[in-house]
């Protein structure tokens, strides 16, 4: 019984602290991210299953997590807020050729950040993005400035 | 021809950013998210800070001692499931140079607090009242006995422990998940 409550604790545990730590975890994830999340994931594992490493104790917090997955995703798909709460809501980094500052600074991006999402659609100057987009899974979608033809 | 039923017109719900780009941007609530996160780091912070001062165990503050004219007692006040500790029973120099010394410890230190194993072995094992009594063969002072625990589950919990003759120590130990 003991394994399912760790498994349900550690999972919402789990979520807070991926959200907790920005959406950076998402897609942008650089080695040093790789390691919160491999290090954050074991020491969770560690604390679920406990000394029962039998495939029975191990099987139920597999089936716990897969359960509440379900649900949360469920949730997730009835209600924009709860969903904003566990994905987050899109947001603009810049628009119109000017940085979003508030944004910038409160998701802690920097405009290498955007650049490199850039580089990724062959655009190689700042000036050639109308907006960029942080997205719920972390990735940052390019809208190129349409060139003024003469 | 097709056998789905298509029965919800699309609609344009998506909220636009200058009118052009469907975004679903909704600052309102991202800058209310920013304020619990800053409120989430200063509780996590506080957290952090009440572990190293033991209050969530093996740490300064989770240290405990009780003591009587027979023994003086060292325990940890708070526990972890599944994570050893040391019990330790000191006789007082008056209850050590009888040639032998019982001590009884009420059940939940071998159910609850999961008593492994016992520092020296009892010469003799008695059990009722409710626990059980042991028998150690004793010189002069200074002598102990230790036990090792590790808890099995989270809760809180009781114990008892005597040397016949003397006055019982209880105490209360929480035992963290």
């Amino acid at each position: 019984m003991f394994t399912i409550l760790y498994a349900v604790a550690g999972y919402f545990f789990l979520m807070l602290m991926v959200r907790l730590l920005t959406r950076r975890p998402g897609a942008q994830m650089t080695m040093f991210e790789f390691v919160i999340v491999f290090l954050v994931g074991g020491v969770i594992i560690l604390a679920v299953t406990g000394g029962d490493r039998s495939i029975t104790n191990c099987g139920m917090a597999i089936l716990t997590v897969g359960l509440l997955h379900n649900i949360v995703a469920w949730t997730k798909a009835r209600s924009a807020r709860f969903g904003a709460i566990v994905d987050g809501t899109p947001l603009v980094l810049l628009k119109d050729g000017a940085w979003v500052d508030e944004v910038m600074r409160g998701m802690k991006m920097a405009p290498e950040d955007i650049m490199a999402a850039a580089r990724m659609k062959g655009i190689n100057s700042i000036f050639d993005i109308k907006y960029a987009i942080l997205e719920r899974n972390g990735t940052i979608s390019i809208i190129k400035a349409k060139k003024e033809t003469a | 021809m097709s056998d789905v039923a298509f029965s919800k017109p699309v609609q344009d719900s998506v909220p636009k950013i200058n009118d052009e780009v469907a975004v679903g941007e909704d600052l309102g609530f991202q800058r209310k998210w920013w304020k619990f996160e800053t409120l989430m780091w200063w509780v996590i912070a506080f957290i952090l800070v009440l572990n190293f001062a033991g209050f969530l165990g093996r740490g300064p503050m989770a240290h405990a001692m009780l003591s009587n004219d027979a023994m003086i007692v060292k325990y940890e006040r708070v526990e972890r499931t599944g994570t050893p500790s040391i019990l330790e029973v000191q006789f007082q120099p008056a209850t050590l140079g009888k040639g032998l010394v019982k001590l009884h410890v009420s059940q939940s230190v071998v159910n609850e607090l999961g008593a492994q194993r016992i520092i020296p072995s009892p010469l003799d094992t008695a059990v009722g009242r409710g626990g059980l009594t042991y028998t150690f063969t004793t010189e002069e002072a200074p002598g102990s006995v230790q036990f090792a625990l590790q808890p099995s589950k989270p809760g809180i919990f009781h114990f008892t422990l005597e040397v016949p003759g003397s006055a019982p120590l209880s105490a209360r130990v929480v035992v963290m998940p």
